[in-house]
């Protein structure tokens, strides 16, 4: 009879295909793994991080040609004219670098436009390179006619004031809408990247979960063969081998779920939370700005001062119909925290009371998750302080006391104690912690994947060891 | 999941026994919690779209004869075009209906001069903004002397129902008004100023240029605007596949000029000055 070792040869043969089989589709998958970890923690995260610094050093590159000509004749106003001046410059500097990266980036996805061969992206990132140019002539003229023309703190001249508005103008139309939609692009690019990886991986999963059901069958099935045709209890090898194939399965799969849920709050809860509020921090300095250009530019004031409202609710939401309600709401948050003033809705008490929102709103309510309390508070209470600020601006203003609303807009954003700048700190200090997770999530997943880097194909190894052992006796015995 | 499964292991064992069934839903089991993490149904791989516009909006969205057309019905188009979608249902509807007929599903999509707010963001995902309107101030022709919004203090000014429009003006900016009347649409408010019962009315620019569009003669658009009104594209909360996608399809509007040309067709007697480069998105989170 040739056909029992013939049957325990294909029987064996197929426990290492199956064996193989398990190998390569783990392999695979935790490659893809590895590769989605990689992209993630070195490539599209950190210049995805880095194109929302453009909107940062644009809109500061406005604020500090606003100051400028709010300074006029009065070089030492506030934190002095030089400091205004390299100010500008190191931004001009920062916004160049942060294109570069937002350059690579959108050239490094895939085109979405075959036909002409540049993206949307890439045509963006060369509209606001141009604008920039445009922007920097605009801007040096208005400063060179207010020089020219010797005007005293406040009293921008006429024609200076046109060429400030007209940059001003460039720069709201042109260059920040531009700049902030590629830093919302390259948030698009990391989380299709992230998603299809994700997939690849649960479909990797199946296939390394079926590779092991197979190998776990097939090493049974020669394992009952035995036994019935040689009529012993089991074969240990091909137990232990059987064993070995669950605990490989099992492993590996713990490994990718917990490696991907470790990517997946790198992701969310670090680069993303850091993306917002580094929006939050761009949109505050805009906004900042719009104090400059309220008091520089009667005609426009009204309008200055409602977009000011406007990206304050952006950064953090309260319903409030003009500003001195917002200031009164902006005040409770700080107080009330941790707790959200109208938060969740769910009380139902008022429905023109959507809750805390915006930005830091928005952070506010994951935080009490993540244990960034602390951070958060300073974050808050330094944005009142700016909000109070504003307060006596405003009122100064309208009193008709220019020279007082001047020192106190030059005072908050005195680079030394201004309030301004010491929002920026705590928010960086915020961001900081955000960018930690981050880091912390991409390690942690690579910590995961790391033992079956060897593990893997010594397991491999053993399996196939372990079938050789358990049959040859068997297969002697026909010699 | 199961399915594929299991189509693996009848191909490499032919006849699966009681306890390679057995195995199977075990690491069924196993594997489902990756499966799990499956992406959600989104917009961007819908076959045909219903697409909620206003059908009362002269020059935004309004009904001509059964069928409706505006600025806002063009973008939707064209939004639905760049999405791969040919087979588009518009359905008119109100102001107030915008969030529950988009929550119910019975729209997917809605462009309706939808201004992006925080606390409609707690509901609906946002593409966009397409447009940044901003309120603006509409007079009769014959009024010389209101050249901003401040010139209001003093006269009458007439907000549709449920807008507050003429808020923003008194609470906003303080300026006093005579009179606030308030009339069932701004298309009666309209009227009223035709009649000369009102001395303004103010809202977004964009639908008082439709107005004036109506009726380039009867009124004049004062173009000096004070506040951003950012028109989103409403979608179900939380497809932010499809925000994204609709980013895109506006973004590369504005960039091949398909949106310039929109505004000029629909705003172009009008005087009003549009923007024409693409506005501020407001994020997909």
């Amino acid at each position: 009879m040739g056909t029992t070792p013939a049957r325990v040869w294909a029987l064996s043969l197929l426990c290492v295909a199956t064996i193989a089989g398990l190998f390569g589709s783990a392999t695979v998958t935790l490659d893809q793994a590895r590769d989605g970890l990689d992209v993630l923690g070195r490539d599209a995260g950190p210049q995805a991080m880095a194109t929302t610094e453009l909107y940062l050093a644009l809109a500061d590159m406005d604020a500090r040609v606003a100051d400028i000509l709010l300074m006029g004749t009065d070089h030492d106003l506030g934190s002095g004219r030089a400091e205004a001046e390299s100010g500008y410059e190191a931004s001009r500097a920062q916004a160049g670098r942060a294109l570069l990266h937002a350059a690579s980036l959108t050239e490094s996805s895939e085109p979405t436009e075959p036909t002409d061969g540049e993206t949307v992206e890439e045509r963006n990132v060369q509209a606001v390179l141009d604008g920039i140019g445009a922007y920097e002539q605009l801007a040096a003229q208005a400063l060179l006619l207010n020089d020219e023309a010797g005007a005293p703190p406040g009293e921008v001249d006429p024609a200076a004031l046109q060429s400030h508005r007209q940059a001003t103008r460039l720069m709201h139309t042109e260059l920040l809408p531009k700049a902030f939609n590629l830093g919302l692009d390259s948030s698009a690019i990391v989380r299709t990247n992230h998603e299809e990886g994700r997939s690849s991986v649960a479909l990797g999963l199946v296939w390394v979960g079926g590779a092991g059901v197979a190998t776990v069958v097939s090493l049974i099935a020669l394992q009952l063969y035995l036994r019935v045709r040689f009529r012993r209890r089991f074969n240990a090898p091909l137990l232990a081998a059987t064993v070995g194939a669950v605990v490989l399965t099992v492993g590996v799969t713990l490994a990718l779920n917990s490696s991907g849920g470790h990517q997946g709050e790198a992701k969310d809860e670090g680069l993303d939370a850091a993306m917002a509020l580094a929006r939050a921090g761009a949109i505050t300095t805009d906004m900042q700005a719009d104090q400059s250009r309220y008091l520089i530019d009667d005609s426009l004031a009204d309008n200055y001062q409602q977009v000011y409202l406007e990206r304050s609710q952006q950064v953090l939401f309260r319903p409030a119909s003009n500003l001195d309600d917002y200031y009164a709401r902006i005040a409770e948050v700080p107080e009330a925290f941790p707790n959200l003033p109208g938060s969740d809705g769910s009380d139902g008490s008022d429905p023109e009371d959507p809750g805390t929102l915006g930005y830091l709103g928005q952070d506010a309510r994951d935080a009490l998750l993540s244990g960034h309390e602390g951070a958060l508070a300073e974050v808050l209470a330094a944005y009142n302080d700016l909000q109070v600020e504003d307060q006596s601006l405003r009122t100064a203003a309208r009193e008709g006391d220019q020279e007082t609303a001047i020192d106190v807009r030059m005072g908050i954003s005195h680079t030394e104690d201004g309030v301004f700048p010491a929002y920026m700190d705590a928010l960086d200090g915020l961001i900081e912690l955000h960018q930690e997770e981050f880091a912390d999530g991409i390690e942690r997943g690579n910590a995961a994947l790391a033992p079956w880097t060897w593990g893997l194909p010594v397991g491999a190894l053993i399996l196939l060891t372990l079938v050789v052992v358990g049959v040859r006796p068997r297969l002697a015995e026909y010699r | 999941m199961n399915g594929r499964m299991e189509v693996n292991t009848h191909m490499w064992f032919g006849r699966p026994r009681a306890w390679s069934v057995a195995a199977l839903v075990a690491s069924a089991a196993l594997v489902s919690p990756a499966c799990s993490a499956q992406v959600r149904e989104s917009l961007v791989d819908a076959e045909s779209l219903t697409i909620g516009v206003k059908a009362d909006q002269p020059g935004l969205g309004l009904d001509v004869e059964g069928e409706i057309v505006g600025f806002d019905v063009d973008v939707a188009q064209e939004i639905a075009e760049r999405l791969g979608v040919t087979d588009v249902e518009l359905v008119g509807v109100t102001s107030a209906e915008r969030e529950d007929k988009l929550i119910s599903g019975e729209v997917d999509m809605v462009v309706a001069t939808y201004s992006i707010t925080p606390a409609r963001k707690t509901e609906v995902t946002f593409g966009g903004p397409y447009y940044v309107a901003k309120q603006d101030v509409l007079v009769h022709a014959d009024e010389s002397e209101v050249s901003g919004v401040h010139d209001l203090e003093g006269r009458s000014v007439c907000q549709g129902e449920g807008s507050n429009s003429v808020r923003r003006i008194t609470d906003g900016l303080g300026i006093e008004v005579s009179e606030l009347q308030e009339a069932k649409s701004y298309s009666a408010c309209v009227e009223r100023l035709a009649e000369g019962d009102v001395d303004a009315v103010s809202t977004d620019n964009l639908i008082l240029a439709g107005y004036l569009a109506e009726n380039p003669d009867g009124f004049r658009l004062v173009n000096n605007p004070f506040t951003d009104e950012k028109y989103g594209v409403g979608l179900p909360y939380g497809d932010v596949a499809a925000c994204e996608a609709v980013n895109k399809a506006v973004g590369e509007m504005y960039q091949d000029e398909t949106a310039s040309e929109l505004l000029d067709k629909w705003f172009g007697e009008t005087g009003l000055e549009v923007v024409r480069s693409v506005p501020q998105f407001e994020g997909c989170d």
